[in-house]
């Protein structure tokens, strides 16, 4: 009998034995990698919808109609380290702009056509990072020539901390569910252990290899991850397809839209992940069991 | 084969164990360990087949040092060790054949020496006909002797033996003893921790008295409770089989005996396993010459 083979039919036939444990690990597992697997794709498609928001936001500073020398003021503030692009909003541009938002209202078209010099010109800011919105706001209204600054700050700030929020949320539940199945599967083969005890036993004292007694843990431990994370990326992948459509029609605001490049990443890290939950456990478990130090 | 020197060993919680024990056991010796409950026998066979470390002091078995060889290396110290226990240690669901077999799989011999070597063995101890048996179908004392034969189906150099009858009737224990005897005469070491007087004193060999954790008596040709040399001189040195009704097993394992002085030592048996099929033609042959 090959090693492989060994290591192989001992596996299954641990695994065999302990049907309802294993099934026990290979559930949690799966629950717990379906979950991290549900986060990562939930924390895509927010921080991708919040990118997307995030490009059409801009700071707006209106400019006083006594300022020259509007190009200076436009390239010193692009020189800004947080500032993406500055762009020029023209009198004529501004008042075409009012134009066409307030078309339904006559009153306030009238009272362009009376008197168009009372729209300012404005310089249109795309922050770098949405993070920066509020220095540059700050800024602005301090740097002469500005007249006023027009800033969504609640609506921003809320964004942000949503996107960021759901980063440290999705990691933190990564963490702990990963916690959760390696202590699941340690458990698993810490019974698995205890159930072949006297034959561990009677291996040691006739001189088998510590390698010998302690492979099969081993790879037990890496398949039981292995059919957790499969099965986990096979069923988190199955729902997406399956329940696209109606919670697309559920939330029309939201793109749920995942790039099947990112899918396909992250299942195999996941699937990987469960190889490693399974072979940290297993290592655990054997390296504090009695029966098999020596 | 094995020696001790200024051996001390305290278990965790502070009890002592053993205090400065030396013992030097030649080859091929066969050697008593008594002494009552919690002298410390136990724990000297348990340094020897390295289950523990020593507190203090060197431990040589087969010529490597046991007390400080690292623990990946302990498996290897084991194949030249065969350990029989009072409680067999056997495994339930593998019939007799399996679980002798077992000791040559785990350490990676070939399949046709497990073919070859297992049967041989089976009937050294008088089993043979029931190799298809499982433990729980078998009575003690043919427990024991499973357990005999795989400790003894690796051909070790020593045969270390913790209170093996002290599960068995005196008849049975009789039987068990006949079987280490024999063992013994191939020239492997044998060293018996026992309570059982009768055998020590019918065996008439090497005893090693503990009390306490310390030796207090070492005789080369002993008995269970020290008696004046002309005293010992005078017990007949009784075959341990006389006492015993000779059954089935008792006359197969006479037949065996025969076979045993045939068998090969673990020097050739080094060989054997070393090379390959033809060398254990070879061996075959030689027998059959013999």
């Amino acid at each position: 009998m090959s090693r492989l083979q060994y290591v192989f039919s001992e596996a299954l036939r641990n695994m065999g034995r302990n049907a309802l444990v294993v099934l026990g690990a290979v559930l949690a597992v799966f629950v717990s990698l379906f979950l991290v697997f549900g986060t990562l794709m939930f924390g895509e498609i927010a921080s991708s919808n919040a990118a997307q928001w995030s490009d059409d936001v801009r700071v707006e500073a209106f400019l006083s109609n006594e300022l020259r020398n509007v190009e200076r003021l436009q390239s010193q503030i692009a020189e800004w380290s947080d500032v993406a692009e500055v762009a020029f909003v023209s009198k004529a541009e501004a008042v075409e702009n009012a134009k066409r938002i307030f078309k339904d209202n006559q009153q306030v078209l009238d009272l362009i056509a009376e008197d168009p010099s009372f729209i300012p010109a404005s310089l249109r800011i795309r922050p770098l990072d949405l993070q920066d919105y509020d220095g540059i706001a700050s800024r602005l209204e301090a740097t002469p020539g500005v007249d006023e600054v027009i800033s969504a700050g609640d609506a921003v700030n809320q964004l942000i901390s949503l996107r960021d929020g759901l980063q440290v949320f999705s990691w933190a539940l990564a963490v702990a569910l990963g916690a959760a199945a390696i202590a699941l599967i340690a458990n698993t083969i810490h019974m698995a252990v205890y159930a072949r005890r006297e034959e561990i036993e009677i291996m040691k004292l006739v001189g088998a290899s510590n390698w010998y007694v302690r492979v099969p843990f081993l790879f037990e431990g890496m398949l039981e991850g292995l059919i957790g994370g499969l099965l986990a990326v096979a069923v988190g992948l199955g729902a997406y397809r399956l329940g696209f459509d109606q919670i697309q029609g559920l939330v029309p605001l939201i793109d749920l839209t995942v790039s099947p490049d990112f899918l396909l990443q992250r299942a195999v890290i996941i699937v990987l992940f469960g190889v490693v939950v399974g072979a940290v456990g297993s290592t655990i478990s054997l390296s504090v069991h009695r029966y098999i130090r020596t | 084969m094995i020696r001790l020197e200024n051996v001390t060993k305290v278990y965790d919680g502070g009890v002592v164990a053993l205090k400065d024990v030396s013992i030097d056991v030649a080859k091929g010796e066969f050697v008593f360990l008594v002494g009552p409950s919690g002298s410390g026998k136990s724990t000297l066979i348990r340094l020897m087949m390295r289950e523990e470390r020593p507190t203090n002091g060197d431990i040589w078995i087969a010529g490597k040092p046991a007390a400080k060889m690292p623990s990946w290396k302990v498996p290897h110290l084991r194949r030249s060790i065969g350990t029989v226990f009072q409680d067999f240690k056997l495994l339930p669901n593998k019939t007799v054949f399996e679980n002798v077999a077992y000791a040559l799989e785990v350490t990676g011999r070939p399949r046709h020496l497990v073919r070859d070597q297992v049967p041989q063995v089976l009937k050294l101890v008088g089993l043979s006909a029931k190799s298809d048996r499982y433990p729980k179908q078998l009575s003690g004392g043919e427990q024991q002797r499973v357990s005999v034969a795989r400790a003894f189906v690796n051909r070790p150099l020593i045969l270390l033996a913790d209170e093996p009858t002290g599960n068995l009737d005196p008849a049975t224990s009789v039987g068990i003893m006949r079987i280490l005897d024999r063992i013994n005469r191939t020239g492997t070491t044998v060293v018996m921790a026992t309570h059982d007087h009768a055998i020590v004193d019918a065996m008439q060999r090497r005893v090693i008295q503990l009390e306490r954790g310390r030796i207090v008596r070492d005789q080369s040709r002993g008995a269970y409770e020290h008696r004046a040399p002309a005293e010992t001189t005078a017990t007949p040195a009784v075959p341990p089989s006389a006492e015993a009704e000779p059954s089935v097993a008792e006359r197969e394992l006479a037949a065996a005996e025969a076979e045993l002085a045939e068998l090969p030592t673990e020097e050739d048996y080094a060989e054997t396993i070393a090379d390959d099929d033809e060398t254990i033609a070879d061996d075959d042959s030689g027998q059959a010459a013999s």
